[in-house]
């Protein structure tokens, strides 16, 4: 029986289409994996299932009713919950005070009924087999335990489905294993799950069906136990990667970036020798420490121990202004937080950085700047009309070019890219990967963070491996793929066949 | 924000123009009398207060505030008179209010930037603590210093230049007055600071992202300190003007809600108390349009006591027009195109 449907449903931002025809349909009780690369389109997808985003066009009937324009408040009301990523707990009020936030029972006299909320919260958790205290404040609890309480919040007002997004990605393996029983519980009376998750084990043993989008389209849809991971990693891929087409091997220089035992708040001794011209891929699971070492090495986190040299001199750890004197650049991750100021045009988004090390002279001269800017706007082909308009008018793709042009003006001689291609569309990407390659060629030296496998390949000359902290596994260019750097990325070398029901 | 082309677009980019011709018209209307010199009182009477918001719209462009710039006001220019009695030296004097200002700025800036504690608590701090010190040194100096006034810092009289020092408050060239000269002088500095320099950029940015700007290398602490440090500087020279125009100063009444002023006129001049979006240029204009409504009142024969609820009402319906009048018209447009 249908639960869910959603047909031809299309949605674009800032003229980029994220959403290209894509159907999504779920039955009554049962779980159904969403699966897609990064960027594919399944978070805008539930989006728009919750309200959040408005589709442009498309069809979407849920529990036998169609929905015009689907809003927040009414997907909550029919019975859609959005269990995210990050958690959307209040750290400072309790596990049952997060559980009946807005729709609080009051007794005659309009004041709280916390007794009953308790209880009712008590008995919820005992019906999960969760161990969580309803009077505990959120922020004691583990990561674990917010993510039950998150799902027990949308349970406790009778969600007809629950989309859990990467719920595993904190958790251990036997809390794992508690997820899935309840889930499957949950299931069995009758709740539907949407799955979004990159682990094949968890899908192959959890799900009952899948659907597959690759960027932005549909890809396929069916039964899991029809299927094979090698067939579904096939759809997610697609055609568009053939490992190598880009990639073309060159000579490495004397070493120029040299990390000793480097630790800090995420990683630990962390070494790493990297010649001139040489691109090195950093990657592992989300929280693994890739990003927090690259944050340090620029000096925006830091380091507790160890040390590092740039270009042959040590470089002094903490500073970013330091680290940017040495030559060293960073491209961060999260660009609209971490990198856009919003208020400016894109010659004052350049030249920023420039200027922090050019502060010697105070006057800004304009025509220069202009000049240089259209240099880099030429080399790398950002597509805009005037240097004075805002930052903000450009897609993700483009503006990432600014950025990128940011710390090319500095002259730094490494670059490290965190997430460089985040949330920008396939041909960007792909004019991205060239550009790190003629960098590359013209003997800067980068470092790229990502988690993006298929990115490796076109452009990593190593990759390492990060796993809780520290390097697991570096692997050479042509030992890169999505298998081997899972497979160091777990640390589980043996999970596998035997998973698979 | 996207980039305004078209009239609508100057009109609500320079809107503190308008607004301040509209002022300035009915100004116009309702004085019998208008007169040259009656125009150029206008640039005299902004100049304190404009000299002071300017500081304070740097303070702002960074998304920070600065409650102290009335009491600390009070307390340079009583010093500053103290100074002046004891020496009869006007360079001194100048030298002295510029330097103790920006002490006082210092003082601010390194909580704020150096501490990163919030601004509107330590500049909230600040100010109760300049004004009380301006009132109890005013109580406990010998009274030679203090200019022989029980309860005021009063300059004395019988210093050989105090003639030229008043004449400097007062005195006007070619019809322009000194003090009005230097408000403009110093808002050409200031645009040309924020908009023309490397440090300018650095202090939209914070005010922008400040973490972006962190990332991009801008050492934020120090930006703070410094743009609190020229806020405490430009209000020396606005004690220095106040000292030479009044020759004396009430550590009780001087500045009081000048800080507001200088906010309502940096708000006026269109500069975002978030942060990040402005100009400079714009000060002047709001602190002028101010001064323009007493000199209404005035006119008018109005009992002055209506002043601050006028200047209130006219501050409310300027901010409404700018953040409303985009929100109805994007509405309208948008309802004529779902028609």
């Amino acid at each position: 029986m249908g639960l869910l449907k959603m047909e031809h449903i299309c949605k674009s931002f800032d003229g980029v289409q994220v959403l290209k025809d894509v159907s999504l349909s779920v039955e009554k009780g049962e779980v159904h994996a969403l699966l897609g690369e990064n960027g594919a389109g399944k978070s805008t997808l539930m989006n728009v299932l919750t309200g959040v985003h408005r589709r442009d066009s498309g069809f979407i009937e849920f529990d036998g009713q169609a929905y015009e324009n689907m809003m927040v408040s009414q997907s909550e009301k029919a019975g859609i919950a959005f269990v995210h990523q990050e958690l959307n707990l209040f750290n400072d009020l309790k596990a049952y005070e997060n559980i009946f936030l807005t729709r609080e029972y009051v007794n005659r006299f309009g004041r709280l009924d916390k007794k009953r909320m308790k209880k009712e919260a008590e008995e919820l958790f005992d019906r999960l087999g969760v161990d969580i205290a309803a009077d505990e404040p959120v922020m004691n609890l583990k990561t674990s335990q917010k993510q039950f309480l998150e799902i027990a919040r949308a349970l406790f007002f009778n969600a007809k489905l629950l989309i859990l997004d990467e719920p595993t990605t904190s958790l251990n393996q036997e809390e794992v294993e508690n997820l899935f029983d309840t889930i499957r519980r949950l299931k069995e009376g009758g709740t539907s799950f949407i799955f979004i998750s990159h682990k094949m084990p968890e899908i192959f043993k959890l799900s009952d069906r899948y659907t597959v989008f690759r960027n932005g389209e549909f890809a396929g849809t069916g039964r899991i136990c029809d299927t094979s991971p090698e067939e579904i990693t096939q759809m997610m891929i697609g055609e568009k990667y053939d490992a190598g087409e880009m990639y073309d091997k060159r000579e490495t220089g004397d070493t120029v970036l040299d990390v000793r035992e480097l630790s800090g708040d995420g990683f630990s001794h962390v070494s790493l020798s990297v010649g001139k011209g040489q691109v090195v891929g950093l990657t592992g699971l989300q929280g693994s420490g890739s990003s927090e070492f690259m944050q340090a090495l620029f000096g925006a986190r830091k380091i507790t121990g160890g040390g590092s040299s740039v270009f042959g001199k040590r470089l002094p750890g903490n500073s970013i202004h330091a680290a940017m004197k040495a030559k060293v650049a960073m491209l961060a991750a999260n660009r609209k937080e971490n990198s856009v100021i919003p208020d400016m045009s894109l010659l004052e988004n350049m030249y920023l950085a420039e200027h922090t090390l050019s502060a010697g002279s105070f006057h800004i001269r304009k025509r220069q700047e202009e000049k240089k800017f259209n240099s880099y706007r030429v080399l790398l082909n950002i597509k805009m009309q005037d240097s004075a308009q805002p930052i903000t008018s450009l897609s993700g793709g483009n503006q990432q070019k600014v950025f990128l042009a940011r710390w090319l003006n500095t002259e730094a001689g490494i670059l490290l890219l965190d997430n460089p291609t985040q949330g920008i569309d396939v041909g960007a990407k792909a004019e991205i990967y060239k550009l790190i390659l003629e960098l590359a060629k013209s003997g800067k030296t980068i470092l790229i963070n990502t988690l993006e496998i298929p990115e490796l390949q076109k452009v990593a000359d190593v990759c390492a491996v990060f796993y809780e902290g520290k390097i697991v596994k570096m692997l050479k260019h042509e030992e890169i793929d999505e298998e081997a750097v899972m497979m160091y990325s777990t640390n589980a070398v043996s999970v596998g066949k035997e998973d698979r029901q | 924000m996207k980039r305004k082309y078209g009239i609508t677009g100057i009109i609500s980019q320079y809107s503190y123009i308008f607004v301040f011709i509209v002022i300035f018209i009915a100004y116009a209307m309702t004085s019998s009398s208008l007169t040259w010199s009656g125009v150029m009182n206008i640039f005299r009477h902004s100049a304190v207060v404009g000299i002071i918001a300017l500081g304070m719209g740097l303070v702002c462009i960074t998304g920070e505030i600065d409650l102290s710039a009335g009491s600390m006001l009070a307390m340079v220019s009583g010093f500053s008179v103290v100074v002046y009695n004891a020496t009869g030296s006007i360079p001194a004097t100048l030298i002295f209010a510029l330097a103790f200002g920006g002490i006082c700025g210092l003082a601010n800036g390194i909580f704020v930037g150096g501490m990163e504690m919030p601004a509107f608590i330590v500049t909230l701090a600040t100010m109760l603590i300049y004004r009380s010190i301006a009132q109890y040194v005013c109580q406990h100096l010998p009274k030679a210093l203090v200019g022989g006034g029980s309860s005021m810092y009063k300059m004395a009289a019988d210093k050989d230049t105090f003639q030229s020092f008043y004449q400097l408050g007062n005195g006007k060239f070619a019809t322009f007055p000194y003090v009005g000269l230097i408000l403009v002088i110093m808002t050409v500095l200031l645009v040309y600071i924020s908009t023309g320099t490397k440090y300018g950029k650095k202090v939209y940015a914070i005010g922008s992202n400040q973490k972006g700007a962190v990332l991009a290398g801008i050492n934020v602490p120090l930006v703070k300190i410094s743009v609190f440090v020229v806020a405490g500087i430009l209000t020396g020279l606005g004690a220095f003007l106040w000292v030479a125009m009044n020759a004396s100063a009430d550590p009780a009444t001087t500045g009081n809600s000048y800080e507001m002023y200088a906010i309502a006129a940096v708000v006026l001049g269109g500069i975002s108390m978030s942060g990040g979006r402005g100009q400079c240029l714009g000060i002047i204009f709001g602190a002028m349009s101010y001064t323009v409504i007493d000199k209404i009142i005035v006119a008018l024969k109005m009992d002055s006591l209506i002043n601050d609820a006028i200047k209130g009402v006219i501050l409310i319906v300027v901010i409404l027009l700018q953040i409303a009048g985009p929100k109805i018209k994007g509405r309208l447009a948008s309802i004529g195109e779902g028609g």
